[in-house]
């Protein structure tokens, strides 16, 4: 696995790569991360990892891909199934740490709407995640970024059905506040009666 | 059916990866991890294997073994003379009409058929 790849390896499928690297072909892998490794470390940092913390969990993931890839029989998007793995790895890491109290119905506080009415915020996810709680973003990253059903969240956390759910809606709302186109945005604050700025 | 709408829009969103530069170097990196991994892994097979190798030989050198098999040795010898004592003289290998280098070749590449037969029905299985 070198910087490049073979014409041969970057017009074959996923499932194709796959199959080959389960039977040992590491240029094949390579090609695999080659193609996912973005989305799995914006992923990881979208949850809430910083940087550096996402990349090591990515670099854990392929790691772990390339020995369970003979487990992968193409039934989902290659890229579906590596992100689960990696979604999987930062939860077991935040439980381990205990950092995020995932079984608390209470939001955590967070910051005010930055830079409120700014076009340019309203369509960026990464600055609307921000705004979320730890637990609202790492649920909803889990259920629309690594396509887990609520179900599974809550067993990946080790958390109550319930509780997941309203994780979810509440971070909805928020994201919905958020990422609102900016006319149908200045409008609910008009009616809202609070002040549209800039 | 807004919800809907907006779950839909998050999904596509998510879908986004966000551009990283350094894509190459994280590629580089994994690739350096798989081979710090596999050369990690031959290393302990292969001290394993030695392990194992030592400590097998110290259990035949220590169980008397060789001892055994140099009786075995010698019982057999002994009984292959009282044979060819007792066997006509026709049967003698002088007296077949191949020597006897020919037989001990026969009986190499006939193991190594079989080698070659076990090798390939294991693999089929």
């Amino acid at each position: 696995m070198t910087g490049s790849t073979s014409p041969a390896l970057a017009s074959a499928h996923d499932v194709e790569l796959a199959a080959l690297a389960a039977a040992g072909s590491r240029p094949a892998f390579g090609e695999l991360v080659r193609r996912h490794s973005s989305a799995v470390r914006g992923l990881l940092r979208r949850m809430g990892a910083d940087a550096a913390l996402a990349d090591d969990l990515a670099q854990d993931a392929f790691l772990a891909g390339f020995e369970q890839v003979a487990d992968f029989r193409g039934e989902g998007a290659f890229q579906g199934w590596i992100k689960r793995i990696a979604a999987r790895l930062y939860v077991r890491r935040l439980r381990k740490d205990a950092r995020v109290d995932l079984m608390s119905e209470t939001p955590e506080p967070h910051p005010p709407h930055a830079g409120e009415g700014a076009a340019a915020d309203r369509i960026d996810l990464d600055e609307a995640l921000k705004m979320l709680s730890a637990a609202e973003r790492v649920c909803i990253s889990l259920c629309y970024g690594a396509g887990l059903s609520h179900a599974e969240v809550a067993e990946a956390l080790n958390a109550p059905l319930g509780t997941v759910k309203s994780h979810v809606k509440r971070g909805l709302d928020k994201l919905k506040q958020r990422l609102a186109p900016v006319g149908r945005g200045e409008d609910e604050d008009q009616v809202a009666g609070r002040p549209v700025h800039g | 059916m807004a919800d809907l709408e907006f779950e839909t829009r998050l999904d596509r969103l998510f879908a986004e990866p966000p551009h990283f530069p350094d894509a190459p170097l994280f590629a580089l990196k994994v690739d350096e991890r798989l081979n710090r991994g596999w050369t990690l892994r031959r290393l302990v097979i292969g001290a394993l294997g030695l392990v194992g190798g030592v400590i097998g030989v110290a259990q035949i050198m220590s169980s008397g073994v060789l001892g055994k098999l140099q009786f075995v040795s010698n019982a057999s010898a002994k009984s292959l003379n009282d044979l060819a004592a007792l066997a006509p003289a026709k049967l003698s290998l002088p007296a077949l009409p191949f020597g006897g280098e020919a037989l001990w070749m026969s009986a190499l590449l006939a193991i190594l058929a079989l080698g070659f037969a076990l090798t390939r029905a294991i693999k089929e299985i």
